[in-house]
């Protein structure tokens, strides 16, 4: 394809706000419902519905570019959002046709290397073990650290449609751009957005996401229909979280509804759908077979089972595909991954075989420490930090998160301060590190670089800025005297 | 590993000797670039070839997409658009897994039709034979400015047309052949999960493509 850009082709017209805009009018890439035309810098795209739009089209639109997206990018921490959705920012009318102005994608979002270079990196590439495993780059395919921080990326833009009152209506792996090399992730298509009581869904959604609920009401008269909601943007969600981190689908088994597609597809999908790796109800457990070779481990729940997620995760993949599967109600919140996938990320140990696929693994100390991925075991001795903190500064309670040294481990305020949380509304000068964890000559530290009021409470003895402490088992360390200063305690757990 | 099958069946009947036949070669290989970059081409859509003429030959069996060639073909002779419909049953009836009490078959199978004649041997007995089979969408796509309409509008109710003589209107073809086999999100009308195999399950065809409402 040529680059060159014949200067007739750029047109230049004025956006509904008044601002300029221009667009090479050839050649459009073809989306569902509109053409997409790059503008000559290619900063941007002006996308033009193929279909005139209804009056309700045409308002949703401009409510998108205007009071939701103030909504969102006004607020403290706006800024942030603008690497997490790529969100439509003017409306142009060119020869009788309505289009957005939409931000292009950022350089993260394509292939870097061999023939897929330049293609854009939407979810399904890693989110289906043939495609993860024989196409994508040993230099692209990420880290287990990457996918977990582009899980956290996607439930928060999720999480701040929800609390704008919005949906999406539309999660699928199409819509969400990622890249697990560095953990980003962006959503796109935000002109379908949904707002309960104003705009109704045009779409029910992409298979593979969309809620059983909908599956099953499709085919019924129209206002018996169950359509696209923030409960269905949960269980979509779920779904691409759980195929990004063991790249496999929750719910498509072994099991046999009828022998006809169209039956089977909507039953699996729909009213009968069941968790492949439902503890207790094992008929839709993946039949692996010769074909499959090039799909492993992945496909083989026993393997690589959901519980090598951690126990934060895996809470919630119960809540998402047991609880909460026929129970919209039960199903985790964009929150509740975000906070599970924060403390998850707590909880991982890189892996000593440089040539582990994942470089790194979950461990809770629950069970042995060994890679799941390589199978290579932890050697050594490794501490581990159980957070508590307080509301009065005398009685201390558990937090529920624990942290897992590893050498080179830093720690934040978010630990050491329960007022501090990490999310977008983060201060600057709350994400530097307050201390860092060492091994050194056969003893674990901690080095203490910016706390001032740091305790040992085994010993009484202040812990001053510039010194180390010994991780011992049963050790109990006060990170400040403030009110919202965190205590940990401290266990050593042994490898093999 | 369930396959999406996608049959193309293809006229090289003498009429399509020269540029015509110049520009379905260049739309095949359009078309396999552009699947062996699309992610759900590459985990399950299978490709077959099947050219017809005075004979009727499978050139490409079933072939997933990483693994398929487009073929050499030339063009010449007439156009047994029956034999090839009875053709395509034979090979998916092979090619194509059903679904057992225990096992789950394979998708049910894209079909593209191409042809710019009137057929010149026995309709008919083709398409009843080609009727017995639960195909997936079917799509006959007539280049021969309507000469074989009323044939290919007995196969099916999807039937476009394009322009023969320009070649950018063939790629377009191929390329929109391409993108048919991606996922794409569902309008809530569409949305039935019965027997539908009509063209809004499909992305809209480029402007080089008229639909034709039968």
């Amino acid at each position: 394809m040529s680059n060159e850009i014949n200067p007739n082709d750029i047109v230049k017209t004025k956006a509904k706000d008044g601002s300029n805009v221009e667009f090479v009018f050839k050649d459009p890439k073809q989306g569902g419902v509109k053409d997409v035309y790059f503008a000559p810098d290619r900063s941007e795209v002006v996308a033009f519905f193929r279909n005139p739009l209804d009056v309700s089209g045409r308002e949703r639109i401009e409510k998108i570019v205007t009071d939701y997206r103030s909504r969102i990018y006004e607020q403290a921490g706006g800024e942030y959002w603008k690497e997490c959705f790529c969100w439509p920012e003017k409306i142009v009318e060119y020869n009788g046709m309505t289009g957005i102005v939409v931000p292009t994608y950022q350089n993260c979002f394509f292939f870097q290397t061999g023939n897929l270079a330049g293609t854009e990196k939407e979810g399904k590439w890693f989110a289906s073990p043939k495609i993860y495993n024989r196409f994508v780059p040993m230099e692209e395919k990420g880290s287990l650290l990457g996918y977990l921080r582009l899980c956290l990326k996607l439930s928060r833009a999720t999480r701040r449609l929800h609390a704008a009152g919005l949906a999406h209506s539309d999660l699928s792996y199409k819509n969400c751009l990622v890249d697990p090399q560095s953990g980003n992730a962006c959503i796109i298509d935000i002109d379908g957005l949904v707002v309960p009581g104003v705009f109704p869904p045009d779409v029910i959604g992409t298979p593979d996401f969309i809620a059983p609920e909908v599956v099953a009401s499709t085919g019924r008269q129209r206002e018996d229909r169950i359509l696209p909601s923030q409960a269905t943007d949960r269980h979509a969600l779920a779904v691409l979280i759980y195929q990004y981190l063991f790249h496999r689908h929750p719910l498509r088994g072994g099991k046999i509804y009828s022998q006809d597609n169209d039956v089977q597809e909507k039953m699996e999908m729909g009213e009968k759908a069941l968790f492949i790796e439902h503890p207790n109800d094992k008929s839709n457990r993946p039949i692996l077979d010769d074909n499959d070779d090039i799909c492993m481990p992945w496909v083989d729940v026993e393997k690589i089972p959901y519980t090598t997620a951690g126990p934060m995760l895996k809470t919630l993949f119960d809540r998402a595909f047991i609880e909460g599967l026929h129970d919209p109600a039960q199903r985790p919140t964009a929150d509740d991954w975000e906070d599970a996938i924060v403390k998850t990320s707590d909880m991982i140990q890189p892996c000593s075989n440089e040539n582990c696929v994942k470089k790194w693994f979950i461990f809770d100390n629950s069970t042995r420490p060994v890679c799941p991925y390589c199978g290579t075991p932890y050697k050594g001795i490794l501490p581990l930090l159980d957070f508590y903190s307080s509301r009065n500064g005398k009685d201390y309670r558990p937090d529920n998160h624990r942290l897992m040294v590893f050498s080179g481990q830093s720690l934040y305020q978010w630990h050491t301060n329960r007022s501090v949380i990490p999310n977008e509304k983060i201060k600057k000068e709350h994400t530097t590190r307050v201390g860092y964890f060492s091994f050194f000559k056969g003893k674990w530290l901690f080095v203490n670089q910016t706390l001032t009021s740091m305790k040992n409470l085994t010993t009484d003895q202040p812990v001053p800025i510039g010194t180390g402490v010994e991780l011992v088992d049963g050790l109990k360390l006060q990170f400040s005297s403030d009110t919202n200063g965190r205590i940990a305690y401290i266990q050593i757990a042994k490898g093999t | 590993m369930r396959k999406l099958p996608v049959y193309l069946l293809i006229d090289i009947s003498g009429s399509m000797m020269g540029d015509p036949i110049e520009a379905v070669k260049n739309g095949m290989q359009i078309m396999h670039s552009a699947l062996r970059k699309d992610p759900y081409a590459l985990e399950s859509a299978y490709i077959s070839i099947i050219t017809f003429a005075d004979d009727v030959v499978q050139v490409v069996p079933l072939t997933e997409v990483a693994s398929f060639r487009p073929p050499t073909i030339s063009a010449g002779g007439g156009t047994s658009l029956g034999g090839a419909l009875s053709k395509v049953y034979e090979c998916a009836t092979r090619e194509v897994q059903k679904s057992t009490s225990s096992e789950k078959g394979d998708w049910k199978p894209l079909v593209f039709i191409m042809t710019d004649g009137v057929p010149t041997d026995d309709l008919t007995k083709g398409l009843n034979i080609f009727k017995q089979y639960k195909w997936g969408i079917v799509v006959a796509c007539d280049a021969g400015n309507g000469a074989g309409l009323s044939a290919l509008l007995q196969i099916t109710q999807n039937v476009v047309s394009l322009d023969m003589t320009d070649s950018s209107s063939i790629q377009a073809y191929f390329k929109w052949v391409s993108s048919s086999i991606s996922a794409s999100s569902q309008k809530v009308e569409d949305a039935n999960f019965d027997d539908s195999s009509d063209l809004n399950e499909l992305p809209p065809p480029p402007p080089e493509i008229s639909l034709i409402i039968p």
